[in-house]
């Protein structure tokens, strides 16, 4: 029995004990330690006027993380939409629609996002015309498009595979009820389905979001792009180092609660 | 026919079909083109390794008994796994860089290449996706299996080298080889900070002949190959390490 315990314990001991406190515990201490370091490079940093920069640009920081909230959301929504399309598509009986949805998602799986981005920002027209009147088609939302794409890709793949992880026995046994194909889609996959797909789901949420700092390379006026004519403005080397480590706080504090919570559901649906 | 002819001829009829694919005979072009590629290639290759290496040594420091080790490991895990790569990339390039320039000033310059600041972010990015896919890979071994070693008489550390890790490597290969796909698509990042890969040379080119589309193509086509390269070679290597009884 000695030995069992020994060896059940090749884990650290203190990890089972308290296994979520601790890792918040330690990525809060992570990034104090980072603030730590930005606030050691700068001697007399209470002295200086840093803090009245950082304050000045703060606001528009925010604003400009503003922008990449309201494009990894609109990216989300759109590509979820196509992708339970594209993913139904790919298990369709039609041959044709399921081959041209199955391109459909390893072309934009495997196309690196940045590229796809260029391409929706440069192919795209800036302005489209509806009869007599031109309307504008802004950067931001061609971003959205090239975000949405690979969005819609990977939600299709995520369906195909929550469906196929549904037991076969929970279609034989809806149609044992009486159900047509239709309805046990509805009212017995489709329920199972969803629990299964919000964790990645969640997770690609977070990819996206982290992959709207690339509107910044095309113009958009994100927290990034905010952050580098900050920089540029002030010209100081502690408001550099500041702005950008804020930045990558700032993304860290929206992503970090996605994803432990995405973490949260995938253990607590491990056990059904 | 020879090469050029054979390039001409393409080109020609690329262009019949409303593709102006006109930057591959003018040689400059062409050969920055062609450099932009060898970039990406050794951007990918270095990064590879380098990440690997990182991950393993990851892995080890988060499932350490020490937690002098294992929290600063897991803060790092999360703070990369939670941020993405551009801004890790500026606060690389642009803000130790920057002080690394400034503090060296006097001593002859500053010896790191944007280059090599890019292998050393995507690798340390990469490297904490690939702890955690160690990580869980350790975890899965089943406790049997060690009990089985220990009472062959293996030491711990040689249950953990001869055991525990061999069969964590096979768990963790599907997800180790995802990683090094998504490290390849992001290889891109490097034109922001103008490193010469060939997403870069492309911008140049199109921003001079307005043939977005056409490059387009080819960086996909050029990504395509690559992510089909890694996922040909784990297959290979699940193949070749598979455990017999287990999988299919």
């Amino acid at each position: 029995m000695a030995d069992d315990t020994e060896l059940t314990a090749t884990l650290p001991a203190w990890r089972s004990t308290s296994s979520i406190t601790l890792p918040v515990l330690a990525a809060i201490g992570i990034t104090l330690l980072l603030t730590l370091g930005v606030l050691w490079l700068i001697p007399a940093w209470t002295a200086s006027p840093l803090l009245g920069h950082v304050l000045r640009w703060l606001p528009a920081l925010l604003w400009g993380m503003l922008a990449n909230i309201q494009i990894s959301v609109l990216a989300i929504a759109l590509g979820t939409a196509a992708g339970l399309v594209i993913g139904a598509l790919q298990l369709s009986p039609v041959v044709p629609a399921a081959t041209v949805a199955r391109w459909y998602v390893q072309i934009f799986r495997n196309a690196p996002m940045l590229i796809l981005i260029y391409f929706s920002t440069y192919v795209f027209p800036f302005e489209i015309r509806l009869g007599n009147t031109y309307l504008a088609f802004p950067d931001w939302i061609k971003v959205t498009l090239g975000l949405a794409l690979p969005a819609s890709a990977n939600v299709a793949e995520i369906f195909r595979g929550a469906i196929g992880g549904i037991p076969s026995a929970q279609w034989e046994a809806a149609a044992q009820l009486g159900l047509r194909r239709s309805q046990a889609y509805r009212w017995v996959i489709l329920p199972q389905c969803l629990r299964r797909m919000l964790p990645p789901w969640m997770n690609l949420y977070a990819t996206i979001t982290m992959g709207t700092a690339l509107a910044s390379l095309v113009g958009v006026k994100d927290l990034l792009d905010t952050a580098q004519i900050a920089s540029s403005t002030v010209n100081r080397v502690d408001f550099t180092v500041t702005v950008y480590f804020l930045t990558l706080l700032l993304f860290f504090l929206y992503c970090y609660p996605i994803s432990r919570l995405t973490q949260y559901l995938e253990k607590k649906h491990a056990f059904h | 026919m020879r090469p050029a002819d054979w390039l001409q001829a393409t080109v020609a009829s690329l262009k019949a079909a409303g593709l102006n694919y006109e930057f591959l005979l003018a040689a400059s072009e062409r050969a920055s083109f062609l450099h932009g590629l060898v970039v990406t290639l050794e951007l990918a290759l270095a990064a590879i390794v380098c990440s690997l290496v990182a991950g393993l040594l990851l892995a080890a420091m988060l499932v350490s008994r020490h937690r002098w080790l294992a929290l600063p490991a897991r803060g790092f895990v999360e703070v990369t796994r939670n941020t993405p790569t551009l801004v890790q990339l500026y606060c690389a390039f642009l803000v130790l860089n920057m002080l690394i320039t400034e503090a060296l000033k006097l001593s002859g310059g500053n010896p790191l290449t944007p280059f090599l600041w890019v292998v050393v972010v995507i690798s340390l990015h990469k490297a904490a996706f690939h702890a955690e896919a160690l990580r869980a890979g350790l975890q899965a071994v089943p406790p049997v299996m060690l009990e089985a070693a220990a009472s062959l008489g293996f030491t711990s550390t040689r249950r953990l080298w001869l055991v525990q890790f061999p069969l964590a490597l096979r768990f963790a290969l599907p997800s180790l080889v995802n990683n090094l796909v998504d490290l390849v698509k992001m290889t891109t990042v490097a034109s922001a900070i103008a490193v010469g890969d060939v997403t870069y040379q492309a911008i140049m080119i199109w921003s001079q002949r307005d043939n977005v589309l056409e490059l387009m193509l080819l960086l996909l086509l050029f990504f395509s190959l690559l992510t089909w390269l890694v996922n040909q070679g784990g297959r290979a290597l699940e193949h070749y390490w598979r455990i017999p009884g287990y999988g299919r």
